[in-house]
């Protein structure tokens, strides 16, 4: 065994005991799916020749390209998908201030001379469209 | 404080639209010198929207005036300056119908007579009208003026609209156009979405106009880095993938 998959090796175990010590009690089901990923992932560090076997069935050269193709892919569309959804939240939470603050809005002086406007009171307000 | 209000007809109710963020030394002239400008010649309606200073914007009672009102509204969170003008427009469509919209920045950097007669000019049948820095004798620093002129071209190839200047924040609009024009971008690419939506909306008669844009230390120092061309094309880019969200 090489030096690298040692310490990969050692990464994936501290990270698992690590998060079964912090994160067990609400966690269960993530936790049992993180260790079955860990075990296959630390399988084929510590027999990378069995990872290149399974690529070649693929038509695959590298044991490593096996799983770096759909993590790629797999990152980029969390990625993406991560991106729209902060966008949603930004949104909503412009929604929520400019509501705060039309609700809240305050007239300062000024006479009734164009009719119309909402009376000199706090929290007058207009109704927004978003 | 403005002491030449050259506007040359009255008009009659005017809506501004000022974004205000930490603009804590000049808002007050800035609104003074719109009382002074606007006395006699228009009524006048400022909807400050302050954009989550803090400590919040305070405005003093005797900055308004019988023909200047002030609508005060503040983010509690800071959002940009697109999300406070996008406020300002709100409030001002369901406030009563103004003759004219006239978005200003708080910076002391636009002048109020410039703000009336682009005002003027709506109410004389314009729907919207640009500010044309440029002609308007402005100091603007070199490099700042490079950036404009490129973004000027940039502009007139996404949105086709093809203007003397670029991202100026002082124009003017009709109520007809200022409903087809809501703003998405919370920060400074609301100026381009501006633009985009100009050209989209239905036919809108589009002017330019001299204005003067006073570039002083402070609000070299405060607005808009030259850098910030690449945070708004960004944001552009991102509205461009996602599109615009229904809300």
């Amino acid at each position: 065994m090489t030096l690298a998959a040692a310490l990969l090796l050692l990464l994936v175990f501290g990270l698992l005991v690590f998060d079964w010590a912090t994160m067990r009690a609400k966690n269960r089901r993530v936790l049992v799916l993180e260790t079955a990923a860990f075990i296959a992932g630390a399988f084929f560090i510590a027999f990378p020749n069995r990872a290149t076997e399974l690529a070649n069935l693929v038509g695959i050269g590298r044991g490593v390209d096996f799983f770096l193709y759909p993590t790629v892919i797999w990152l980029v569309r969390e990625s993406l998908l991560t991106r729209r959804r902060r966008l949603e939240d930004a949104e909503l939470i412009t929604q929520l201030a400019r509501a705060v603050a039309v609700a809240e809005s305050r007239r300062i002086g000024g006479s009734a001379q164009s009719g119309g406007a909402p009376p000199q009171s706090s929290g007058d307000s207009a109704s927004i469209t978003t | 404080m403005t002491t030449v209000p050259a506007v040359s007809a009255v008009l009659p109710a005017v809506a501004i639209l000022m974004p205000a963020y930490e603009e804590r030394a000049t808002l007050g002239p800035t609104l003074a010198s719109l009382r002074a400008a606007s006395r006699d010649r228009a009524h006048v309606t400022v909807f400050v929207v302050d954009d989550g200073s803090e400590p919040p914007l305070e405005i003093a009672q005797e900055l308004a005036a019988p023909w200047l009102e002030i609508v005060l509204a503040r983010h509690p969170v800071n959002l940009g300056q697109g999300a406070a003008l996008e406020t300002a427009r709100q409030l001002a469509l369901a406030d009563e119908a103004f003759s004219a919209y006239v978005t200003m920045d708080s910076d002391g950097q636009h002048g109020a007579v410039d703000a009336l007669r682009l005002a003027e000019r709506v109410a004389a049948g314009a729907d919207v009208v640009f500010g044309d820095r440029f002609a308007g004798g402005s100091n603007v620093p070199f490099l700042r003026a490079a950036v404009l002129r490129a973004a000027r071209v940039f502009e007139w190839a996404i949105t086709g609209l093809r203007l003397a200047d670029a991202h100026n924040g002082l124009r003017a609009f009709s109520r007809r156009a200022i409903e087809q024009i809501p703003i998405r971008q919370n920060g400074m690419a609301h100026a381009t979405e501006i633009k985009q939506r100009v050209r989209r909306a239905a036919p809108l008669v589009v002017e330019e106009m001299p204005v003067s844009v006073r570039y002083t230390k402070e609000s070299l120092a405060k607005g808009q880095r030259s850098l910030g061309a690449l945070g708004i094309l960004h944001d552009l880019a991102i509205q461009y993938v996602f599109g615009e969200r229904e809300t």
